[in-house]
């Protein structure tokens, strides 16, 4: 049952993790094609993002973690947490300054954000960051914060522009957004369901960000 | 910024041309300067770019002379479209 447990949270983030590398090869292929900087960062923001969540998925699938192994592997699982942890949170940072560029004062927005986090870790006790129990919280609220940014812009851009892909976007945000809340709720709580229904969320905004590049991709019938 | 219109990157102006020139199958230049909304010696030179990357092809029957889009071109046109259905998801223009 633990087994199981484990391998359908891998199995949910390799394939969020896989939409996500999607999302960035059509952003680095329109990228190439306009020249544009905004589709090359957004690009590498996405490249990040599915890395991290294959980082995450094959960190279980491969090392066969279960919850007695994680219990040995203390370390290694704190640090595999939090490369993971951090690749999601430079990724969200990159898509939300990317996006922020066609907001007035949102880059100034994701800069306060990103400069309140980094003090934040600054003035948290290092023994707490690398052997404490809150890492996770602490970086589930990063998260939280960060796509909170991303969805905010996205509602601006949506209420500018009335787009259907726009709307689409920000509908996906919007529900990563939800599952990084239900993340962290998990975690505070120690509720592996409620984690699990993160995933579960998580990966529905990733369908929509895959139903997002079909509809702009090549059979999107545009 | 109220009132004045924001300038068409150059990647914009090679969309609006090609695409006169597909619609018109085979188009003078004073159409595709009208539909483009360019001036002449800019037109000449964004076309001569577009020749040179093999997306137009000049026909030229002695008295009239004319563009046509090539394969290449429709290619490229297509890609275009994408990325900017692609872009506007993110509230940015092409």
């Amino acid at each position: 049952m633990v087994n199981a447990y484990f391998l359908l949270n891998s199995v949910l983030n390799l394939l969020g993790g896989l939409v996500a590398l999607a999302v960035s090869y059509y952003a680095y292929r329109y990228g190439r094609v306009t020249g544009s900087g905004f589709l090359k960062t957004l690009s590498l923001g996405f490249m990040m993002l599915g890395v991290g969540l294959l980082a995450q998925a094959s960190a279980f699938i491969f090392f066969d973690l279960d919850a007695g192994k994680i219990a040995d592997r203390g370390i290694f699982v704190y640090s595999a947490t939090l490369v993971y942890l951090a690749l999601q949170a430079v990724a969200y940072l990159m898509i939300a300054v990317s996006y922020s560029r066609r907001v007035q004062g949102g880059l100034k927005i994701a800069a306060a954000a990103a400069a309140v986090g980094a003090l934040q870790i600054a003035s948290t006790p290092s023994s707490l960051l690398l052997f404490g129990t809150h890492v996770l919280e602490f970086g589930e609220l990063i998260l939280v914060v960060l796509v909170a940014l991303i969805v905010f812009q996205g509602l601006l851009i949506y209420g500018e522009n009335r787009n259907r892909l726009a709307l689409t976007v920000m509908g996906a945000f919007a529900l990563i957004l939800l599952a990084h809340i239900a993340k962290l709720s998990a975690s505070l709580l120690s509720s592996g369901l409620l984690y699990l229904a993160g995933d579960l969320v998580q990966l529905t905004g990733f369908g929509l960000l895959l139903l997002f590049v079909l509809r702009s991709g090549p059979d999107g019938g545009n | 910024m109220a009132g004045t219109e924001k300038q068409r990157s150059t990647i914009r102006i090679y969309l609006d041309i090609l695409l006169a020139t597909e619609d018109e199958g085979n188009a003078k230049p004073t159409r595709i300067l009208q539909r483009a909304n360019l001036p002449h010696d800019r037109m000449m030179k964004h076309v001569s770019e577009l020749q040179k990357r093999g997306l137009l092809d000049e026909v030229n029957n002695g008295e009239s002379r004319y563009y046509t889009i090539t394969d290449k071109g429709k290619t490229f046109v297509r890609e275009l479209q994408r990325a900017e259905a692609f872009l506007s998801a993110f509230g940015v223009a092409l």
